[in-house]
């Protein structure tokens, strides 16, 4: 048995090294956007700018300081939540940034819950019929879903259900009339609960439903072969005919035996891909014109918010860093082995 | 072993199983047609991809124009054709260059050990936590749209799991030990590294590089799609699939033509990693030549009735 006291202890080394993992990306970012492109000012103010917006931009990011004390700025700003003001907009980015983050939660939250139930529910049915037409037929479609590009998904998902059968909202989060009910947490469908606006609620899941569906098909691919395989990969342990032979209750030793073991990494798998699914929503939220940080990043590049887009990067960038700690720590939890197998390390 | 016997090998394990049989066909069809359009040129496509009419713009697919025109009138089936040598090489490139820096890094970390494996492996760590369709977003639009830079892009979130790949088999092989005796007599690295280390290190590498061409595409396909680092006019299946926002209610197949190719492509690449995946597994592996067996002896035992 292993004490409390490693747990914690190893709890805290990573939640350490993530800290300088952090510190890490954001070096490494900042040199990517102040050191690898030729002329960088030119850049941040956008290709079709006058030599005066140059000059301004220059002035306003301190460009032309020497590099560290740009990088000592670029960090102050961040650690103090300025952001800087978003020259195509005019808003504090930090506030643009904290307004459309909770879109994309809702978004992916749902789509993750969706993921969970096809992916181990298709995973554990694939196991049980190891090696059977209906094992093929489910790996087929998982290989097909993980296949397909994410804008024909997207844009079929739109076309089947907006058009051919016209049964749900094309884009959007709300119905356009619609008053939004007061921000409390952000989550649209989370704030029509807590305000009791039971149509709101409806509305915003009627939105919600599709562009969710869309990102659970493209996504639970991993999960159902995680699943399948971490099954499989414990059906045939020797410990589990042994518990067979003991005469244990085959339902008993699906649920105790195989699942708790043969599930572990699935755990895991669903804490990094939290952070995957929020940074892979780009295509999916500006096919569903869905307000959330991915299409935010987009129209960042495409009308050359330069300044705007290397904080969305370090945001995911932190979160994505944030989702493989929860994943090392659940990993932790449920499997104590890992934190004795020192040998690796 | 002879090459021949290797490439009989080869096969029977690739047809051993539909999966990765049927994903292996469409990987040979696409490529021998991307190979063939690189030897030919234009010459094997019936118009020139890059010729812009705007007198036949928009045309549905006919027998003249098999996949119909696009909004500047180029012939979609030639450029379809057209855009194969390119995604699939550039989708080689990106994971030819990972394994690369995969193999360099990942051997000196798993083979040296000490304090040059911990800076390679956090140094890697630090690279796994970039989101690669952002990241790879915003570098391609920091170095400027070539065909060249979009390969950067995403080999640069590309390689950590290669360095991850190869450190772990290197270990592995390593602290066996013929290795360990081949150090003790001081056989030269190179020896080393070639008749010991590299060989049996290869295939888990190869394997996962193959699935990764698929994984590659897509996300070069994406940044097409969404018209960053890849020139415009290039035949790129996700920049020819990206006119699917404009032209979607009004000519859908425009996009949906080059959408499905991606499609096909990725799904062959992906059939094949899911059919080697299961044979290269030893818990799973045993188990499935047992059941065939097992089925051969079910059969034999089995009394003739006549």
């Amino acid at each position: 048995m292993i004490g409390r006291k490693e747990l914690i202890l190893f709890i805290l080394k990573r939640v350490i090294f993530s800290f300088f993992v952090i510190i890490g990306t954001i070096i490494i970012i900042f040199f990517i956007s102040h050191v690898l492109s030729k002329n960088p000012a030119a850049l941040w103010a956008g290709p079709k700018a006058k030599a005066s917006t140059i000059a301004y931009v220059i002035k306003e990011y301190g460009l032309n300081k020497p590099l560290y004390i740009q990088l000592l700025n670029f960090f102050e700003g961040f650690f103090t939540g300025n952001f800087g003001i978003d020259p195509v907009t005019h808003q504090p980015i930090a506030s643009e940034i904290f307004y459309y983050f909770p879109n994309t939660i809702e978004l992916v939250l749902t789509a993750l819950i969706f993921i969970i139930i096809i992916g181990i529910g298709l995973g554990y049915i694939s196991a049980v019929h190891f090696n059977s037409k209906i094992d093929d037929l489910i790996r087929l479609l998982y290989t097909t879903a993980w296949a397909t590009p994410t804008f024909l998904a997207s844009i079929l998902a739109v076309l089947i259900f907006t058009s051919y059968i016209p049964i749900l909202p094309s884009g959007g989060m709300y119905s356009p009339g619609l008053t939004p009910p007061p921000r409390i947490t952000g989550i649209f469908v989370l704030d029509a609960i807590l305000t009791g606006n039971f149509a709101d609620f409806i509305d915003g899941l009627d939105h919600l439903i599709l562009p969710a569906m869309t990102l659970a098909f493209l996504n639970f691919g991993i999960v159902t072969r995680i699943s399948r395989n971490g099954i499989l990969s414990v059906k045939w342990m020797p410990y589990v005919k042994n518990a067979r032979a003991k005469g244990v209750d085959e339902k008993k030793i699906n649920r105790y035996h195989i699942l708790r073991n043969g599930l572990i990494e699935s755990n895991t798998v669903i804490a990094v891909m939290f952070g995957w699914l929020v940074t892979g929503t780009v295509v999916v939220e500006e096919i569903f014109s869905w307000p959330g940080i991915g299409k935010f990043a987009y129209s960042a590049i495409t009308s050359d918010d330069y300044p705007a887009l290397i904080y969305v990067v370090i945001i995911f960038t932190i979160l994505v860093i944030i989702a493989n700690l929860i994943a090392d720590i659940m990993y932790a939890i449920l499997d104590p082995r890992i934190r004795l197998g020192r040998g690796t390390r | 072993m002879n090459f021949r016997d290797s490439a009989n090998k080869f096969f029977k394990v690739i047809f051993s199983n539909w999966l990765s049989g049927s994903g292996f066909i469409i990987i040979a069809i696409f490529s021998i047609i991307a190979i063939l359009y690189e030897l030919l040129g234009t010459r094997m496509v019936p118009y020139n991809p890059y010729e812009i009419n705007l007198l036949n713009a928009n045309l549905p697919p006919s027998s003249s124009h098999w996949f119909g025109t696009d909004e500047l009138g180029r012939d979609i089936f030639s450029r379809v054709i057209a855009a194969l040598p390119i995604d699939l090489g550039i989708s080689l490139f990106i994971v030819i260059a990972s394994s690369f820096i995969g193999l360099i890094l990942g051997i000196v970390a798993g083979y040296f050990r000490g304090p040059i494996e911990e800076v390679i492996m956090r140094l890697t760590d630090l690279f796994l936590a970039f989101p690669p369709i952002i990241m790879s977003m915003a570098i391609a639009a920091t170095l400027g749209p070539s065909l060249l830079n979009a390969a950067i892009s995403v080999i640069f979130v590309w390689w950590p799991p290669y360095v991850r790949l190869v450190r772990g088999n290197t270990l592995q092989v390593a602290s066996q030990d013929f290795i360990t005796i081949s150090r003790v007599l001081n056989t030269p690295f190179r020896k080393i590294l070639f008749k010991g280390i590299l060989p049996n290190i290869i295939t888990p590498l190869l394997i996962y590089a193959t699935m990764d061409v698929g994984t590659a595409m897509l996300t070069l396909s994406t940044l097409g799609f969404l018209g960053i680092g890849i020139p415009i006019n290039t035949p790129e299946l996700g920049l020819m699939s990206s006119i699917l926002t404009t032209t979607f209610y009004t000519y859908p197949y425009e996009g949906l033509i080059p959408a499905a190719f991606i499609f096909l492509i990725v799904l062959g690449f992906s059939l094949t990693g899911e059919g080697l995946a299961e044979l290269i597994d030893p818990n799973i592996r045993v188990h499935i030549i047992s059941r065939k067996k097992r089925a051969e002896i079910l059969q034999k035992s089995k009394p003739t009735t006549e």
